[in-house]
């Protein structure tokens, strides 16, 4: 039967691979990638104990907002990565040991 | 059982593309890993009960936040990133090659096929199928919530937008040397 610990299982295993991610790989891009699975397993276990604890919307909104402060990240995220390509070449994730150039 | 079995499917999808997206070698590939896991989170919401939910998350993160990684892999892919487009039938450098525009005809072929004739028999002839009130729509509640009790999260929200928005533009703008 789906429980709320069905749930919380897929969202440990999302924030696990996410920080896999984060930790393994070099490319920033993926790094980035990773947040963004981290933040979904955050916003699933809103949801589900919205559900299954408090039984009102409110987990719904937390997970909404979420959802917007990915966004911003992303876009955010994305043009320091495309600005440090122009700068340096790369998107290795060791060349960047600078804040100027 | 339409719920579990949606449940079932949806956790597969969402942890077997989490961890492809953690495999994987090929950056690419890795977004379109994520965007397959996206879609099971979402089809996890849809199941929670939670509609408006899964709807955003679908169309934020499906149609915004994978599309602008792609494109960013794109833009700073730099050497690494060759360029396999063949020509087909010798004319201007295509997007594809033959396998793709065969498999892209054979699936569009089968959806018209579906569509035209299969479908539209099964819904003659099978009247659509309710699955009882057990998830009521969350929509509306969400509205009233978001503009009565969480309303300056969503106002501030929108500040948080707009300076993203400015921000992303100003950093990723070309400079003079």
């Amino acid at each position: 039967m789906i429980s709320l610990i069905s749930y919380l299982i897929i969202s440990l295993v999302l924030f696990i691979v996410g920080l896999v991610v984060m930790i393994s790989r070099k490319n920033i891009v993926a790094i980035l990638l990773g947040i963004e699975l981290i933040l979904n397993a955050a916003a699933l276990n809103f949801v589900a104990y919205s559900r299954f604890v408090t039984n009102n919307l409110d987990g719904h909104i937390f997970s909404l907002f979420i959802i917007v402060v990915a966004a911003a990240e992303a876009a955010v995220g994305l043009a320091i990565v495309i600005r440090f390509f122009q700068i340096k070449e790369t998107i290795h994730i060791d060349e960047a040991t600078q804040l100027r150039n | 059982m339409f719920a579990q079995l949606l449940f079932l499917l949806s956790a597969v999808l969402t942890v077997g593309c989490a961890i492809a997206v953690a495999v994987t070698k090929n950056i690419m590939h890795s977004c379109i890993f994520l965007l397959g896991s996206l879609i099971g989170i979402a089809g996890l919401y849809a199941t929670l009960g939670a509609d408006f939910v899964a709807v955003t998350q679908i169309m934020v993160y499906v149609g915004g936040i994978v599309i602008l990684m792609l494109f960013a892999v794109m833009l700073t892919g730099g050497k690494d990133f060759v360029s396999r487009a063949q020509n087909l039938l010798g004319l201007a450098p295509s997007m594809g090659n033959k396998w793709t525009y065969g498999i892209g005809l054979f699936v569009g072929l089968v959806f018209l096929l579906t569509n035209v004739k299969l479908l539209s028999n099964i819904m003659k002839s099978y009247p659509v199928k309710t699955f009882g009130n057990e998830f009521p729509s969350t929509v509306s509640q969400i509205g009233h919530l978001l503009v009565k009790e969480h309303v300056l999260a969503f106002e501030l929200s929108s500040v948080l937008l707009l300076g993203a928005l400015v921000g992303a533009a100003i950093i990723a703008r070309p400079r003079k040397q």
